[in-house]
């Protein structure tokens, strides 16, 4: 994987210098930031909005709880932030085929797997460090509006979204790269998303797959003890991998 | 000498379409070497072959004996190449593209550090802080070219490099090349028969996916089947333009003032003939001279068509 230390640093510079420093961090932080605040005012909201109370019904809304802001971060982060992280990610191979960009560094010593693997790193890199930042500003937020409960459980939690999202930064850069088309890298990800959205509903699948990624953050916050998490995160990392293997092949037999 | 390019019996096909057709070439190593032809004709293909960029549908393209299929890597480390519309990253600058590219060939700092100074003055770029995203197009092709010089390059190989240039940004980069002659090999793929005629030695022609001649530019030239004759009289000169386009020898006549310029058909049958021609139409002879065929004319003769 000749270049691939180069290339990484390119990905970092780039990151820092564009848009891409904004996009997915700040979805996430705003979600860190928010989630516990709508938390907290929900069922207030609810209840003004209902209307009943002047019919004399009374619709009583339980007070939120700890359980309730992680909930709600983890459904935005499960939702718009990973269909964020399809979209920011899907340009990646096929913006460079399509620019022009690649031509001219491929036509340096440097193999096309050192390219996609330096893509792969930095986007699991900016990810990481992005949903981290989130994460801890969710917890600090909670514990002022709440408490310090489960912040085991949140931890967790934040660990099985990553998983996923690796794998779907994964899944994407194979569509980006052997599509060749960012549109198309972009639809045919947010498919397969929702796809395993469906997957979700068998149990099976559910036990042994990423799959078992998708909802598994919720039932952990609400307390639910036997979740099994171990083959779906060894699933979700082992089909990362493989993933931006396949990608390097693609990429490896298209021409520029 | 030894060869810095050979390509053998290439063959490139797109579907329906044969880009390369058995392209035979030899590019001995030191030369400037113009590989031209009109649009279409199959030169990018070619040079995305040698650059790894596309694979060979039959026939092999070795560099420096280095297959270009087969040992990507060793053929890339020896090459600079700038395709025919260079795209960068348009958040760098034209200094941390430059050292970009060099780190990725691995060029050690000291010697980098060294490199991009010279490249950046010799490319006019030494002070610019924009960012490639605003370049210009003649910017962006001075840097495509400093870009592929980075790793001191054994052999350049530039894909259009002055098309689309305004002429002061098509003399910028036909300078840079002219000042490469004797340092490195430089192999030039161009429609513009001009910048072939200004800075190549040696040049191939080619036509539908074929090479259909190469030789050095003299050595074409000299083969130019139509010569041009410039004949002078001190007046009259209209008499003698309607007698000349009335011989058989004759393909086509224009007057100028008192010369008349001749495409010959025949010209051991002119050199003959015109004495005689003047002598009886009593005009008195200035001059007659052979004109060099140009470029042009060779490669209207080669290929068909003008470009």
């Amino acid at each position: 994987m000749r270049g691939l230390g180069v290339l990484l640093g390119k990905e970092f510079t780039e990151i820092l210098r564009t848009w891409r420093l904004f996009v997915v961090p700040g979805i996430l932080i705003f979600f860190g930031i928010s989630s516990p605040i709508l938390a907290e005012l929900t069922p207030q909201l609810l209840s003004s909005m209902s209307g009943l109370a002047d019919q004399g019904v009374v619709i009583e809304i339980p007070p939120a709880t700890t359980a309730d802001a992680y909930l709600q971060f983890n459904k935005n982060a499960m939702q718009i932030a990973l269909i964020a992280v399809i979209i920011a990610t899907a340009g990646a191979i096929a913006g460079e085929r399509s620019s022009g960009t690649a031509q001219i560094v491929l036509a340096k010593p440097v193999s096309r797997t050192a390219m996609v693997a330096a893509k792969a790193l930095s986007n699991w890199g900016l990810i990481l460090v992005a949903v981290a930042v989130a994460s801890l500003l969710c917890a600090g937020v909670t514990a002022l509006i709440f408490d310090t409960d489960l912040l085991p459980e949140f931890a967790g939690v934040v660990g099985l979204w990553y998983v996923l999202a690796m794998f779907l930064v994964a899944l994407t850069l194979f569509f980006s790269a052997a599509l060749g088309s960012n549109a198309g890298a972009a639809g045919a990800g947010i498919a397969v998303y929702f796809t395993l959205t469906i997957g979700s509903l068998w149990e099976t699948v559910r036990e042994f797959t990423p799959v078992g990624l998708l909802g598994a953050g919720d039932r952990i916050i609400m307390g639910t003890t036997d979740v099994p998490v171990v083959w779906p995160v060894i699933t979700g990392l082992a089909g990362a991998f493989a993933l931006v293997g396949l990608a390097a092949v693609a990429f490896g037999r298209k021409e520029l | 000498m030894s060869t810095a390019i050979e390509i053998d019996g290439l063959t490139k096909v797109y579907k329906d379409v044969r880009a390369l057709d058995g392209v035979d070439l030899i590019v001995p190593e030191g030369s400037v070497f113009g590989f031209l032809g009109p649009n279409g004709a199959g030169k990018t293909t070619a040079l995305r072959i040698l650059t790894g960029m596309a694979r060979p549908t039959e026939g092999s393209a070795r560099v420096f004996g280095h297959d270009v299929v087969h040992a990507t890597n060793d053929v890339r480390s020896l090459v600079g190449y700038l395709p025919d519309v260079p795209a960068y990253y348009p958040w760098m600058t034209a200094e941390e593209y430059l050292r970009f590219a060099g780190r990725l060939f691995g060029v050690p700092r000291e010697v980098l550090d060294e490199r991009v100074t010279s490249l950046l003055d010799m490319a006019g770029l030494a002070g610019v802080k924009q960012r490639v995203g605003g370049f210009s197009r003649g910017m962006k092709q001075r840097l495509g070219v400093a870009q592929a010089l980075i790793n001191a390059p054994r052999l350049l190989m530039l894909d259009e490099p002055t098309s689309a240039l305004d002429p002061m940004g098509r003399k910028d980069v036909l300078d840079m090349i002219a000042a490469l002659r004797g340092r490195t090999t430089v192999f030039f793929s161009t429609h513009i028969l001009t910048d072939v005629e200004r800075v190549c030695d040696t040049v191939a022609i080619l036509d539908h996916g074929r090479v259909v001649r190469q030789a050095s530019i003299g050595e074409i030239k000299r083969e130019g089947h139509a010569t041009r004759l410039l004949i002078e009289v001190e007046e009259g000169a209209e008499l003698l333009e309607q007698a000349l386009a009335g011989q058989a020898w004759v393909r086509e006549c224009v007057r100028n003032g008192q010369a008349v310029r001749c495409v010959i058909e025949d010209v051991a049958a002119a050199r003959r003939a015109v004495p005689a021609l003047v002598a009886r139409l009593d005009l008195a002879l200035v001059r007659m001279m052979d004109e060099e065929p140009t470029l042009e004319d060779v490669f209207v003769q080669l290929v068909g068509r003008g470009v």
